[in-house]
C-alpha cells in the first residue's frame, strides 16, 4: 500500500511538472476534461452573422454557364509561412474554380500566425479582385485611359456595381479545433465571421446547396442541432439538386494511425442520418491529415489530408480535391497538387510575414 | 507559452488523473464471496443528452459465479427517451498474480437506436487490474454499426479505464471517482467519461448503488464539451 501511494505521488508530480513547465502551444491539456470555448455560443454568434449576410453568400450562375468546380483543402496550420494556403487559392485562381472551401485548422493559434493568414489571403484576394473585378467591369465599361487601374475599378464599382472593398475573396472555411484553443475563436471569427453557414449556387432552375458545420469541439452541440432541426439555415424549401458538406471532425478512421472519431455515440448516428437525410452528394472531413474515400448509406464521404509544410515538406501531387460539377449535376472529383517549398526567414521577413512569436 | 494560472489548472488537472490512474479501486462490479452464487441488478438513469433532451431508462443485470474463478454475467437496457435498447453477454475469468486480482473478460454487445435506425454490434477483450483501492482496466473493443444497407467496422480502439475508492473494497461503504471511455452499455473512442460512484451495502444480500456521470464530446485538443450528464441509482441482490 505504501509503495502504492508512493508510486502515485512520483506520478503525480512528474505529470504536474510535465503541465507546468511545457509551452502547451497545440494542446490544451485544460480540454481533455472540460472546454474553455463553447461551440454553442460560436453557433450563436455565427447565426446573427448569418441571419443578416447570409443571402449574400448565394452564387447565381449565368445562363451562359453550365458547368463549374470548387476546390477543397484542408488542415494548413500555419505558422510562419501561409506559402500553401496562398498556393491552394492561387491554383483555385488558375484554374477558374468558383470558390475554396477549407476545412478547419487554418493556422495553429497565435496573433502572429493569424496575421500571417489573413496576410496571404488578403493578397489572395487583390489577384482574385484584379482578375474577376475586372473582367466584370471591363465587359461592361469603357476603360478610362487617363485613370490608374485600381482608381479606375473603385470609379466603375461605386458607380455601377459594388463597393471594390464589399467583393470578398470566395474562401469558405470551417472551425477545426487548433483554430479554438488558446481563445482563437476571437482570431477565426475577426476574420472569418462565422463558422455554422451555408450558401447556394443557383444553376438554371435548380440549386446546389453548400452547408459548414461547426465541429472543433467534437460535436455540433445542442444549439446547433437545434438550429439545423428548426432549420435555422435558409434552404431547405429550395429545389436542390446536389448538397455538399464541410465539416473539421472526421467520422472515418483512415488507419491506425489516425485518431478514430470523437463523436458520441447517438451524435455519429444523427449525423449519418442528417447527411442522408440532406440527400447529401459528397460529405467532406478534415482533422486526421488522411485520405479516406467511401460511400456509406447513400453519401460519399471525403476525408482529407493535410496540407501543411510539416506533414509535406515537399507537397504532394494529391493534397487538394477539384469537384467539377456538370451540367446534367453529376460531379467529378480530380486530387490536385501543391508543391511549394517552406520560405526561408529572410524571405518571409522581406514579404511582411511574422518570423517570431512572443 | 500558457500563462500561470493556465499550468496551475494544467497540473491540477493531470494530477487527478495520476491519482484516478494510479490509486484507485474497483466497485462497479463484484466478486464472488464464496457464498452467494447469483447476482441480480437494478437500476434508473435519469439525465440530460444534447441529441435526445432528457433521458430516462432502466439497466438489468443478471450474474453468475459458477466459481471463484468462472462468471457469466448477462445485461439489458432500456432507455426510452432516447429510443435505445441494449443486451449484452459477459464471460469473466479472475485469478490472482501476487496481490493483484486480475479479471480477464470477453463481452458481446448489441444495441438498437431505434431513433437512428441503427443497429449497433460491439465486441470488447478487457484485462482488469485490482488492488484494494484502485482497478485499472484495459482492453481492445471493435464497434460495428449498420445503417440502412451500409456497414462500418470501426478500427479497433483502445479500452481504457481507471476507478479510486476512499475505502476499501471489504468496507461496507464507499465513494469512488471513475475515469473510461465505455460504461455498461457503450464503448467510444477517445472520449473519457468521469464521475463519481458510491455504494452502501445494507446486508450481505442487499447493496444499493449510485454513479454520477459526466460524458463528454471530444478530448484532448479538441476541447471536450457538453455531450451527456446522468445520474443512476439501483440496487444489487445476492443469493446463494
Amino acid at each position: 500500500m505504501k509503495k502504492s501511494i508512493l508510486y502515485s505521488l512520483m506520478a503525480t508530480a512528474l505529470l504536474a511538472g510535465c503541465g507546468l513547465f511545457s509551452s502547451c502551444e497545440k494542446v490544451s491539456p485544460q480540454g481533455v476534461l472540460m472546454a474553455n470555448t463553447s461551440v454553442d455560443d460560436r453557433v450563436r454568434q455565427s447565426l446573427i452573422y448569418y441571419t443578416y449576410y447570409g443571402e449574400d453568400l448565394d452564387w447565381i450562375l449565368a445562363d451562359s454557364i453550365d458547368e463549374y468546380s470548387f476546390l477543397v483543402g484542408s488542415d494548413s496550420h500555419v505558422t510562419f509561412d501561409p506559402g500553401r494556403l496562398a498556393e491552394m487559392v492561387q491554383t483555385g485562381i488558375e484554374n477558374d474554380d468558383l470558390f475554396y472551401c477549407h476545412l478547419g485548422d487554418l493556422a495553429d493559434t497565435k496573433p502572429e500566425y493569424y496575421y500571417n493568414t489573413k496576410a496571404a489571403l488578403y493578397d489572395a484576394t487583390r489577384t482574385w479582385k484584379h482578375k474577376y473585378i475586372k473582367a466584370l467591369i471591363d465587359e461592361h465599361h469603357t476603360a478610362d485611359d487617363g485613370m490608374f487601374y485600381d482608381q479606375r475599378i473603385e470609379k466603375f464599382t461605386k458607380n455601377y456595381l459594388r463597393p471594390w472593398d464589399d467583393w470578398n475573396l470566395p474562401f469558405y472555411p470551417v472551425v477545426g479545433n487548433h483554430d479554438i484553443t488558446h481563445n482563437g475563436w476571437s482570431l477565426f471569427c475577426d476574420q472569418f465571421k462565422t463558422s455554422f453557414y451555408e450558401f447556394t449556387v443557383k444553376v438554371g432552375e435548380k440549386y446546389d446547396r453548400f452547408i459548414f458545420l461547426d465541429s472543433a469541439n467534437g460535436t455540433l452541440g445542442d444549439f446547433q442541432i437545434d438550429a439545423i432541426e428548426n432549420k435555422a439555415l435558409e434552404n431547405d424549401d429550395k429545389p436542390i439538386r446536389n448538397t455538399f458538406t464541410f465539416t473539421h471532425t472526421n467520422i472515418f478512421r483512415p488507419s491506425m494511425n489516425e485518431f478514430a472519431s470523437t463523436y458520441c455515440r447517438e451524435e455519429l448516428y444523427y449525423l449519418l442520418n442528417k447527411l442522408s437525410e440532406w440527400g447529401t452528394s459528397i460529405a467532406f472531413w478534415g482533422h486526421v491529415h488522411a485520405w479516406d474515400d467511401r460511400m456509406f448509406n447513400g453519401v460519399r464521404h471525403i476525408t482529407m489530408p493535410s496540407m501543411n509544410f510539416k506533414d509535406h515538406p515537399n507537397g504532394g501531387d494529391d493534397l487538394l480535391v477539384r469537384i467539377t460539377v456538370k451540367k446534367d449535376g453529376t460531379c467529378e472529383m480530380e486530387r490536385v497538387g501543391l508543391h511549394s517549398k517552406e520560405m526561408s526567414k529572410d524571405e518571409l521577413e522581406a514579404m511582411g510575414y511574422y518570423t517570431t512569436t512572443k | 507559452m500558457a500563462s500561470f494560472k493556465q499550468r496551475i489548472v494544467i497540473a491540477i488537472i493531470l494530477a487527478f488523473t495520476a491519482s484516478t490512474a494510479l490509486a484507485q479501486y474497483y466497485s462497479g462490479e463484484h466478486t464472488f464471496d464464496g457464498e452467494h452464487e447469483h447476482e441480480a441488478s437494478a437500476s434508473v438513469t435519469v439525465g440530460k443528452n444534447i441529441i435526445t433532451g432528457p433521458c430516462i431508462g432502466n439497466t438489468l443485470h443478471y450474474k453468475h459465479y459458477f466459481n471463484d474463478h468462472w462468471s457469466v454475467d448477462g445485461g439489458a437496457n432500456l432507455q426510452y427517451t432516447k429510443e435505445l435498447y441494449g443486451i449484452k453477454a459477459k464471460g469473466e475469468y479472475h485469478f490472482k498474480v501476487k496481490s493483484f486480482h486480475m479479471f480477464a473478460s470477453a463481452e458481446l454487445l448489441y444495441n438498437r437506436y431505434f431513433k437512428y435506425k441503427t443497429n449497433e454490434i460491439d465486441g470488447n477483450i478487457s484485462i482488469r487490474f485490482e488492488r484494494g483501492y484502485w482497478d485499472i482496466t484495459l482492453g481492445e473493443t471493435l464497434i460495428n454499426y449498420t445503417i440502412g444497407k451500409s456497414g462500418y467496422t470501426e478500427l479497433p480502439t483502445l479500452t481504457f479505464g481507471a476507478h479510486a475508492t476512499l475505502r476499501p473494497r471489504t468496507n461496507n461503504w464507499n465513494v469512488g471517482l471513475l475515469f473510461r471511455n465505455y460504461d455498461d452499455f457503450y464503448y467510444e473512442n477517445w472520449n473519457i467519461n468521469w464521475g463519481l460512484d458510491f455504494y452502501y451495502k445494507f446486508n450481505s444480500r442487499w447493496k444499493m448503488f449510485g454513479e454520477f456521470n459526466i460524458r463528454p464530446a471530444g478530448s484532448m485538443s479538441q476541447l471536450a464539451s457538453r455531450y451527456e450528464t446522468t445520474g443512476k441509482l439501483g440496487l444489487i441482490y445476492r443469493w446463494k
